[in-house]
Protein backbone atom coordinates (compact mmCIF):
# COMPACT_ATOMS: atom_id res chain seq x y z
CA UNK A 1 0.00 0.00 0.00
CA UNK A 2 1.22 3.09 -0.76
CA UNK A 3 2.23 5.54 2.38
CA UNK A 4 0.19 8.80 1.49
CA UNK A 5 2.02 11.90 2.59
CA UNK A 6 -0.32 13.32 4.36
CA UNK A 7 -3.24 12.02 6.78
CA UNK A 8 -5.12 13.79 9.08
CA UNK A 9 -7.45 11.59 11.30
CA UNK A 10 -10.43 12.66 13.30
CA UNK A 11 -8.47 15.80 14.30
CA UNK A 12 -9.85 18.25 16.64
CA UNK A 13 -8.32 21.75 17.81
CA UNK A 14 -10.23 24.11 20.39
CA UNK A 15 -8.54 27.20 21.86
CA UNK A 16 -10.41 27.11 25.19
CA UNK A 17 -13.86 27.04 24.88
CA UNK A 18 -13.69 28.05 20.78
CA UNK A 19 -13.55 24.80 19.07
CA UNK A 20 -11.93 25.61 15.80
CA UNK A 21 -11.71 22.19 14.43
CA UNK A 22 -14.03 19.08 14.71
CA UNK A 23 -13.02 15.59 13.56
CA UNK A 24 -11.11 16.65 10.24
CA UNK A 25 -10.14 13.45 8.05
CA UNK A 26 -8.28 14.77 5.07
CA UNK A 27 -6.04 12.96 3.28
CA UNK A 28 -3.33 14.11 0.70
CA UNK A 29 -1.65 11.57 -1.99
CA UNK A 30 1.49 11.35 -3.77
CA UNK A 31 1.16 13.40 -6.94
CA UNK A 32 -2.14 15.61 -6.10
CA UNK A 33 -3.01 19.11 -5.18
CA UNK A 34 -5.45 19.57 -2.95
CA UNK A 35 -7.28 23.33 -2.28
CA UNK A 36 -8.43 23.52 1.73
CA UNK A 37 -11.47 26.43 1.05
CA UNK A 38 -14.01 27.97 3.93
CA UNK A 39 -14.80 31.76 5.35
CA UNK A 40 -11.97 34.17 7.17
CA UNK A 41 -11.57 32.25 10.26
CA UNK A 42 -12.91 28.73 10.17
CA UNK A 43 -9.55 27.35 10.72
CA UNK A 44 -7.69 26.86 7.62
CA UNK A 45 -4.37 28.13 8.90
CA UNK A 46 -4.66 26.28 12.15
CA UNK A 47 -5.00 23.13 10.04
CA UNK A 48 -2.57 24.01 7.93
CA UNK A 49 -0.25 24.91 11.10
CA UNK A 50 -1.39 21.21 12.71
CA UNK A 51 0.22 19.94 9.45
CA UNK A 52 3.04 21.84 9.41
CA UNK A 53 4.17 20.88 13.26
CA UNK A 54 3.40 24.18 14.29
CA UNK A 55 0.85 23.81 16.72
CA UNK A 56 -0.57 20.63 18.55
CA UNK A 57 -4.00 18.99 18.05
CA UNK A 58 -6.11 18.93 20.93
CA UNK A 59 -7.06 15.56 19.84
CA UNK A 60 -6.76 13.16 16.43
CA UNK A 61 -3.29 12.03 14.46
CA UNK A 62 -1.60 13.79 11.73
CA UNK A 63 1.06 11.76 10.23
CA UNK A 64 3.84 12.33 7.52
CA UNK A 65 4.58 9.40 5.00
CA UNK A 66 5.41 7.28 7.47
CA UNK A 67 6.32 9.28 10.26
CA UNK A 68 3.95 9.59 13.26
CA UNK A 69 6.39 12.66 14.33
CA UNK A 70 7.23 15.51 12.43
CA UNK A 71 11.03 14.63 13.53
CA UNK A 72 14.22 16.03 11.71
CA UNK A 73 14.11 13.41 8.61
CA UNK A 74 10.49 14.11 8.95
CA UNK A 75 10.31 18.12 8.33
CA UNK A 76 13.36 17.64 5.32
CA UNK A 77 10.77 16.04 3.44
CA UNK A 78 8.39 18.82 3.84
CA UNK A 79 8.01 22.50 2.95
CA UNK A 80 5.41 24.96 4.37
CA UNK A 81 4.33 28.75 2.89
CA UNK A 82 2.93 30.83 5.66
CA UNK A 83 0.75 33.39 4.92
CA UNK A 84 3.67 35.62 5.95
CA UNK A 85 6.71 35.15 4.06
CA UNK A 86 8.37 34.71 6.81
CA UNK A 87 12.18 35.81 4.81
CA UNK A 88 14.78 37.44 6.45
CA UNK A 89 14.47 41.45 5.42
CA UNK A 90 18.20 42.13 5.77
CA UNK A 91 19.37 38.64 3.60
CA UNK A 92 19.37 39.26 -0.17
CA UNK A 93 17.59 36.42 -1.60
CA UNK A 94 20.31 34.69 -2.34
CA UNK A 95 21.29 34.72 0.99
CA UNK A 96 17.83 33.40 2.25
CA UNK A 97 18.09 30.47 0.26
CA UNK A 98 21.69 29.96 1.18
CA UNK A 99 20.58 29.90 4.72
CA UNK A 100 18.52 27.17 4.24
CA UNK A 101 20.47 24.91 2.24
CA UNK A 102 23.32 25.10 4.22
CA UNK A 103 20.54 24.21 7.58
CA UNK A 104 19.79 20.96 5.39
CA UNK A 105 23.15 20.13 4.93
CA UNK A 106 22.64 20.38 0.83
CA UNK A 107 26.40 20.40 -0.13
CA UNK A 108 27.23 22.46 -3.43
CA UNK A 109 23.83 24.29 -3.43
CA UNK A 110 24.53 27.38 -5.18
CA UNK A 111 24.05 26.44 -8.67
CA UNK A 112 20.54 24.93 -7.27
CA UNK A 113 19.65 28.30 -5.62
CA UNK A 114 20.25 30.37 -8.64
CA UNK A 115 17.88 28.02 -10.90
CA UNK A 116 15.09 28.42 -8.19
CA UNK A 117 15.96 32.14 -7.89
CA UNK A 118 14.98 32.23 -11.88
CA UNK A 119 12.60 29.75 -11.77
CA UNK A 120 10.27 32.32 -9.78
CA UNK A 121 11.52 35.70 -11.50
CA UNK A 122 13.60 36.54 -8.91
CA UNK A 123 17.34 36.40 -11.15
CA UNK A 124 17.05 40.52 -11.57
CA UNK A 125 16.80 40.78 -7.53
CA UNK A 126 18.87 38.30 -5.98
CA UNK A 127 21.48 39.65 -4.61
CA UNK A 128 19.23 42.59 -2.95
CA UNK A 129 18.06 42.91 0.64
CA UNK A 130 14.80 41.16 0.88
CA UNK A 131 13.26 43.77 2.88
CA UNK A 132 13.42 46.08 -0.43
CA UNK A 133 11.10 43.63 -1.72
CA UNK A 134 7.72 44.05 -2.39
CA UNK A 135 5.14 41.39 -1.27
CA UNK A 136 4.84 39.88 -4.13
CA UNK A 137 8.46 39.22 -5.14
CA UNK A 138 8.79 38.38 -0.91
CA UNK A 139 6.04 35.67 -1.90
CA UNK A 140 7.74 34.31 -4.49
CA UNK A 141 11.23 34.03 -2.52
CA UNK A 142 9.01 32.43 0.22
CA UNK A 143 7.98 29.40 -2.62
CA UNK A 144 11.40 29.09 -3.92
CA UNK A 145 12.81 28.45 -0.25
CA UNK A 146 9.87 25.89 -0.34
CA UNK A 147 11.25 24.34 -3.05
CA UNK A 148 14.96 24.39 -2.07
CA UNK A 149 14.58 21.03 -1.23
CA UNK A 150 12.23 19.08 -3.67
CA UNK A 151 9.67 18.67 -0.90
CA UNK A 152 7.38 15.39 -1.07
CA UNK A 153 4.71 17.56 0.76
CA UNK A 154 3.86 21.41 0.42
CA UNK A 155 1.57 23.01 2.66
CA UNK A 156 0.92 26.55 1.43
CA UNK A 157 -1.38 29.27 3.07
CA UNK A 158 -2.71 31.83 0.69
CA UNK A 159 0.28 31.26 -1.84
CA UNK A 160 -2.13 33.70 -4.38
CA UNK A 161 -1.77 36.24 -2.06
CA UNK A 162 0.14 39.27 -3.21
CA UNK A 163 1.02 37.77 -6.84
CA UNK A 164 0.23 40.20 -9.67
CA UNK A 165 -1.32 38.38 -13.13
CA UNK A 166 2.20 37.48 -14.07
CA UNK A 167 3.48 35.61 -10.87
CA UNK A 168 -0.15 33.87 -10.60
CA UNK A 169 0.53 32.28 -13.77
CA UNK A 170 3.81 31.28 -12.40
CA UNK A 171 3.45 30.01 -9.28
CA UNK A 172 0.48 27.87 -11.16
CA UNK A 173 3.34 26.22 -13.61
CA UNK A 174 5.45 25.43 -10.63
CA UNK A 175 2.92 23.73 -8.34
CA UNK A 176 1.73 21.91 -11.84
CA UNK A 177 5.59 20.87 -12.20
CA UNK A 178 5.79 19.81 -8.05
CA UNK A 179 2.49 17.89 -8.87
CA UNK A 180 3.92 16.00 -12.07
CA UNK A 181 7.36 15.58 -9.78
CA UNK A 182 5.27 13.60 -7.48
CA UNK A 183 5.18 16.12 -4.63
CA UNK A 184 1.67 16.05 -2.69
CA UNK A 185 0.41 19.58 -2.12
CA UNK A 186 -2.43 21.22 -0.16
CA UNK A 187 -3.19 24.88 0.00
CA UNK A 188 -5.69 27.41 1.24
CA UNK A 189 -6.74 30.27 -0.83
CA UNK A 190 -9.57 32.48 -1.79
CA UNK A 191 -8.96 32.55 -5.35
CA UNK A 192 -11.25 30.28 -6.85
CA UNK A 193 -10.10 30.39 -10.44
CA UNK A 194 -6.31 29.86 -9.25
CA UNK A 195 -7.49 27.42 -7.79
CA UNK A 196 -9.67 25.83 -10.21
CA UNK A 197 -6.80 26.18 -12.60
CA UNK A 198 -4.35 23.88 -10.26
CA UNK A 199 -6.04 21.67 -7.89
CA UNK A 200 -7.23 18.23 -8.29
CA UNK A 201 -9.64 18.21 -5.49
CA UNK A 202 -11.27 21.05 -3.29
CA UNK A 203 -12.60 20.77 -0.06
CA UNK A 204 -14.98 23.00 1.77
CA UNK A 205 -14.22 23.70 5.62
CA UNK A 206 -17.42 25.04 7.60
CA UNK A 207 -18.21 24.78 11.41
CA UNK A 208 -14.59 23.23 11.94
CA UNK A 209 -15.53 20.15 9.64
CA UNK A 210 -15.00 19.37 6.52
CA UNK A 211 -18.38 19.37 4.60
CA UNK A 212 -18.30 19.54 0.30
CA UNK A 213 -15.68 18.56 -1.41
CA UNK A 214 -15.29 18.65 -5.64
CA UNK A 215 -13.40 16.63 -7.33
CA UNK A 216 -11.89 17.13 -10.65
CA UNK A 217 -13.07 14.43 -13.39
CA UNK A 218 -11.00 13.36 -15.75
CA UNK A 219 -10.65 16.28 -18.71
CA UNK A 220 -13.27 18.55 -16.92
CA UNK A 221 -12.48 22.42 -17.66
CA UNK A 222 -10.92 24.83 -15.91
CA UNK A 223 -14.05 27.01 -16.00
CA UNK A 224 -16.74 24.03 -15.17
CA UNK A 225 -14.37 23.23 -12.20
CA UNK A 226 -14.12 26.80 -10.70
CA UNK A 227 -18.38 26.65 -11.22
CA UNK A 228 -18.00 23.43 -8.81
CA UNK A 229 -16.41 25.10 -6.28
CA UNK A 230 -18.58 27.79 -6.11
CA UNK A 231 -21.32 26.26 -5.40
CA UNK A 232 -19.67 23.93 -2.57
CA UNK A 233 -22.24 23.78 -0.19
CA UNK A 234 -23.04 22.02 3.32
CA UNK A 235 -25.66 19.49 3.88
CA UNK A 236 -26.13 19.97 7.75
CA UNK A 237 -29.12 17.70 7.80
CA UNK A 238 -26.57 14.55 7.75
CA UNK A 239 -22.97 14.27 8.83
CA UNK A 240 -21.93 13.39 4.91
CA UNK A 241 -19.75 15.33 2.98
CA UNK A 242 -21.63 16.67 -0.06
CA UNK A 243 -20.26 15.67 -3.11
CA UNK A 244 -20.87 17.93 -5.86
CA UNK A 245 -20.87 15.70 -9.28
CA UNK A 246 -20.03 17.64 -12.81
CA UNK A 247 -22.60 18.68 -15.09
CA UNK A 248 -23.89 16.32 -17.30
CA UNK B 1 24.71 17.89 10.14
CA UNK B 2 25.71 18.41 14.18
CA UNK B 3 23.67 20.16 16.56
CA UNK B 4 27.08 22.01 16.28
CA UNK B 5 26.79 23.29 13.17
CA UNK B 6 23.57 24.30 13.12
CA UNK B 7 23.97 26.42 15.79
CA UNK B 8 27.01 28.33 14.75
CA UNK B 9 24.89 28.76 11.05
CA UNK B 10 21.72 30.02 12.80
CA UNK B 11 24.28 32.35 15.18
CA UNK B 12 25.53 33.11 12.31
CA UNK B 13 22.76 34.33 10.83
CA UNK B 14 21.85 36.57 13.57
CA UNK B 15 25.37 37.89 13.63
CA UNK B 16 25.39 38.52 10.02
CA UNK B 17 22.14 40.45 10.21
CA UNK B 18 23.23 42.83 13.18
CA UNK B 19 26.18 43.73 11.27
CA UNK B 20 24.07 45.34 8.78
CA UNK B 21 22.02 47.63 10.85
CA UNK B 22 24.30 47.28 14.52
CA UNK B 23 20.89 48.08 15.93
CA UNK B 24 20.70 45.99 18.98
CA UNK B 25 24.78 46.41 19.43
CA UNK B 26 24.19 50.24 19.31
CA UNK B 27 21.24 50.03 21.93
CA UNK B 28 23.56 47.95 24.52
CA UNK B 29 26.64 49.89 24.39
CA UNK B 30 24.83 52.94 24.56
CA UNK B 31 22.80 51.64 27.13
CA UNK B 32 25.56 50.52 29.28
CA UNK B 33 27.70 53.98 28.60
CA UNK B 34 24.27 55.71 30.10
CA UNK B 35 24.40 53.51 33.37
CA UNK B 36 28.25 53.77 33.42
CA UNK B 37 27.47 57.83 33.68
CA UNK B 38 24.41 57.89 36.09
CA UNK B 39 26.99 55.34 38.51
CA UNK B 40 29.70 57.62 38.41
CA UNK B 41 27.48 60.36 39.66
CA UNK B 42 25.82 59.06 41.88
CA UNK B 43 28.49 56.68 44.15
CA UNK B 44 31.72 58.06 42.97
CA UNK B 45 31.92 59.69 46.61
CA UNK B 46 31.61 56.45 48.09
CA UNK B 47 34.16 55.26 49.96
CA UNK B 48 35.85 52.39 49.31
CA UNK B 49 34.93 50.14 51.47
CA UNK B 50 31.18 50.87 50.35
CA UNK B 51 32.39 50.98 46.85
CA UNK B 52 33.41 47.13 47.33
CA UNK B 53 29.88 46.17 48.00
CA UNK B 54 28.14 48.96 45.72
CA UNK B 55 30.41 47.90 42.46
CA UNK B 56 29.40 44.42 41.95
CA UNK B 57 25.86 45.71 41.87
CA UNK B 58 26.13 48.09 39.50
CA UNK B 59 28.02 45.27 37.39
CA UNK B 60 25.22 42.73 37.75
CA UNK B 61 22.53 45.71 37.46
CA UNK B 62 23.65 46.83 34.17
CA UNK B 63 24.34 43.25 32.86
CA UNK B 64 20.77 42.38 33.80
CA UNK B 65 19.04 45.43 31.87
CA UNK B 66 20.93 44.90 28.98
CA UNK B 67 20.64 41.86 28.97
CA UNK B 68 16.86 41.98 28.82
CA UNK B 69 17.12 44.88 25.84
CA UNK B 70 19.51 42.42 24.29
CA UNK B 71 17.02 39.37 24.44
CA UNK B 72 13.77 41.51 23.73
CA UNK B 73 15.42 43.18 20.44
CA UNK B 74 16.74 39.48 19.17
CA UNK B 75 13.36 38.04 20.09
CA UNK B 76 11.58 40.90 18.62
CA UNK B 77 13.28 40.91 15.19
CA UNK B 78 12.12 36.86 15.05
CA UNK B 79 8.34 38.10 15.98
CA UNK B 80 7.88 40.80 13.04
CA UNK B 81 9.01 38.53 10.37
CA UNK B 82 7.66 35.64 11.76
CA UNK B 83 10.71 33.94 10.57
CA UNK B 84 11.21 31.59 14.34
CA UNK B 85 8.19 29.85 12.85
CA UNK B 86 9.45 29.46 9.27
CA UNK B 87 13.00 27.85 11.18
CA UNK B 88 10.66 24.86 13.44
CA UNK B 89 9.78 23.80 9.72
CA UNK B 90 12.76 23.11 8.93
CA UNK B 91 14.68 20.03 9.36
CA UNK B 92 16.47 21.44 11.91
CA UNK B 93 17.59 20.24 15.25
CA UNK B 94 14.77 23.12 17.62
CA UNK B 95 17.59 22.86 20.15
CA UNK B 96 20.07 24.58 17.73
CA UNK B 97 17.79 27.62 17.39
CA UNK B 98 18.60 27.92 21.59
CA UNK B 99 22.16 27.33 21.10
CA UNK B 100 22.37 30.14 17.99
CA UNK B 101 20.24 32.49 20.34
CA UNK B 102 22.33 31.89 23.33
CA UNK B 103 25.34 32.51 21.74
CA UNK B 104 24.49 35.89 20.78
CA UNK B 105 22.81 36.62 23.54
CA UNK B 106 25.84 35.81 25.08
CA UNK B 107 28.29 37.67 22.84
CA UNK B 108 26.14 41.00 23.37
CA UNK B 109 26.00 40.57 27.03
CA UNK B 110 29.29 39.40 27.78
CA UNK B 111 30.75 42.39 25.40
CA UNK B 112 28.79 45.40 26.97
CA UNK B 113 30.51 43.73 30.60
CA UNK B 114 34.06 43.64 28.96
CA UNK B 115 33.23 47.47 28.37
CA UNK B 116 31.79 47.49 31.77
CA UNK B 117 34.40 46.33 34.05
CA UNK B 118 37.40 48.45 33.16
CA UNK B 119 35.58 51.49 33.23
CA UNK B 120 34.12 50.46 36.88
CA UNK B 121 37.84 50.13 37.62
CA UNK B 122 39.01 53.70 36.03
CA UNK B 123 35.76 55.47 38.43
CA UNK B 124 35.93 53.30 41.74
CA UNK B 125 39.36 52.82 42.90
CA UNK B 126 37.61 49.41 44.91
CA UNK B 127 37.11 47.63 41.40
CA UNK B 128 41.18 47.86 40.30
CA UNK B 129 41.03 44.41 41.04
CA UNK B 130 39.01 43.85 37.61
CA UNK B 131 42.28 45.03 36.06
CA UNK B 132 44.76 43.59 38.49
CA UNK B 133 43.51 40.14 38.16
CA UNK B 134 41.97 40.14 34.30
CA UNK B 135 41.78 36.42 34.11
CA UNK B 136 39.78 35.65 36.83
CA UNK B 137 37.29 38.69 35.99
CA UNK B 138 36.69 37.74 32.70
CA UNK B 139 36.06 34.09 33.98
CA UNK B 140 33.64 35.44 36.36
CA UNK B 141 31.96 37.74 33.90
CA UNK B 142 31.82 34.62 31.31
CA UNK B 143 30.13 32.36 33.60
CA UNK B 144 27.52 34.81 35.41
CA UNK B 145 26.44 36.04 31.72
CA UNK B 146 26.07 32.49 30.75
CA UNK B 147 24.09 31.77 33.99
CA UNK B 148 21.63 35.03 32.95
CA UNK B 149 21.30 34.60 29.50
CA UNK B 150 20.60 30.52 29.54
CA UNK B 151 17.18 31.12 31.29
CA UNK B 152 16.93 34.21 29.54
CA UNK B 153 16.77 32.74 26.35
CA UNK B 154 14.19 30.43 27.21
CA UNK B 155 11.66 32.43 28.07
CA UNK B 156 12.50 34.94 25.48
CA UNK B 157 12.06 32.48 23.45
CA UNK B 158 8.75 31.13 24.90
CA UNK B 159 7.36 34.64 24.61
CA UNK B 160 8.25 35.27 21.27
CA UNK B 161 6.08 32.58 19.83
CA UNK B 162 3.19 32.98 22.35
CA UNK B 163 0.81 35.67 22.68
CA UNK B 164 2.89 37.44 25.22
CA UNK B 165 4.05 40.71 25.20
CA UNK B 166 7.48 41.91 25.64
CA UNK B 167 6.74 43.07 28.92
CA UNK B 168 6.18 39.80 30.46
CA UNK B 169 9.73 38.94 29.41
CA UNK B 170 10.99 41.66 32.24
CA UNK B 171 8.04 40.20 34.81
CA UNK B 172 9.04 36.69 33.60
CA UNK B 173 13.18 37.25 33.57
CA UNK B 174 14.15 39.10 36.67
CA UNK B 175 12.79 37.22 39.16
CA UNK B 176 14.12 33.65 37.31
CA UNK B 177 17.36 34.93 36.90
CA UNK B 178 17.66 36.66 39.98
CA UNK B 179 19.26 33.24 42.16
CA UNK B 180 22.37 33.27 39.14
CA UNK B 181 22.55 36.99 39.44
CA UNK B 182 22.95 37.00 43.24
CA UNK B 183 25.43 34.28 42.96
CA UNK B 184 27.67 36.33 40.25
CA UNK B 185 27.07 39.65 42.66
CA UNK B 186 28.53 37.35 45.32
CA UNK B 187 31.08 35.66 43.44
CA UNK B 188 32.22 39.49 42.84
CA UNK B 189 32.32 40.86 46.19
CA UNK B 190 34.80 37.94 46.63
CA UNK B 191 36.43 38.98 44.13
CA UNK B 192 37.26 42.44 44.50
CA UNK B 193 37.65 41.71 48.39
CA UNK B 194 40.39 39.07 47.33
CA UNK B 195 38.07 36.39 49.27
CA UNK B 196 40.04 33.03 49.09
CA UNK B 197 36.96 30.90 48.34
CA UNK B 198 36.70 33.05 44.73
CA UNK B 199 38.09 29.86 43.11
CA UNK B 200 34.80 27.52 44.75
CA UNK B 201 32.69 30.50 43.75
CA UNK B 202 33.76 29.90 40.10
CA UNK B 203 33.37 26.33 40.65
CA UNK B 204 29.95 26.36 41.67
CA UNK B 205 28.99 29.07 39.14
CA UNK B 206 30.00 27.12 36.40
CA UNK B 207 28.28 24.24 37.72
CA UNK B 208 25.47 26.30 38.18
CA UNK B 209 25.79 27.17 34.75
CA UNK B 210 25.92 23.74 33.45
CA UNK B 211 23.08 22.69 35.25
CA UNK B 212 20.86 25.72 33.79
CA UNK B 213 22.27 24.99 30.36
CA UNK B 214 21.37 21.51 30.62
CA UNK B 215 17.54 21.77 31.67
CA UNK B 216 17.25 25.26 29.24
CA UNK B 217 17.81 23.22 26.10
CA UNK B 218 15.55 20.39 27.29
CA UNK B 219 12.67 22.51 28.08
CA UNK B 220 13.29 24.59 24.88
CA UNK B 221 10.90 22.51 22.24
CA UNK B 222 8.03 22.28 24.77
CA UNK B 223 8.29 25.81 25.72
CA UNK B 224 8.48 26.82 22.13
CA UNK B 225 5.66 24.96 21.01
CA UNK B 226 3.51 23.06 23.61
CA UNK B 227 2.31 19.73 23.42
CA UNK B 228 2.87 18.05 20.61
CA UNK B 229 0.65 15.82 18.31
CA UNK B 230 0.19 12.21 19.60
CA UNK B 231 -1.60 9.23 17.78
CA UNK B 232 -4.87 8.30 18.86
CA UNK B 233 -5.25 4.16 19.48
CA UNK B 234 -8.86 4.03 18.02
CA UNK B 235 -10.94 6.55 15.70
CA UNK B 236 -13.40 8.37 17.79
CA UNK B 237 -17.01 7.85 17.41
CA UNK B 238 -19.18 9.27 15.89
CA UNK B 239 -22.51 10.25 17.62
CA UNK B 240 -25.97 9.98 15.67
CA UNK B 241 -27.28 12.97 14.63
CA UNK B 242 -30.68 14.11 15.96
CA UNK B 243 -33.52 14.30 12.73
Amino acid sequence: MAIVPLQLQGLSKRFGRLVVLRGIELTVDAGEIVALLGANGCGKTTLLSIAAGLAPASTGACTWGDAADLDIEARRRLAFVAHSTQIYARLSARENLRLVAALRGDVGADPNIDRLIARVGLADAADRAAGMFSRGMQQRLAIARALLGAPELLLLDEPFTALDFAGRTLLGRLLLEERSRGAAILLTSHDLDAVAEVSDRAVLLADGRITAQASREGSESVVSFAERIRRLGTDTRTNAVQELAPHA
Amino acid sequence: MSLVRQSWLLAKNDLVQELRDLEMVMTAAFFTLVVLVMFALSFAALPAADQTLAVPGMLWLAIAFVGALTLTRIFDREREADTLRAVLTWPVDRVAIYFGKLGVTLLVVTGCGALLMPALALLFPAAEVFLERPLESATLLVLGCVAYCAVGTLFAAGLATASGKNVLLSVILYPLTSPALIFALVATRALLEGHPALTTYLGQLAALDAMLVALASWLFEPVLLGNVVKPVRSAPRRRPMKE
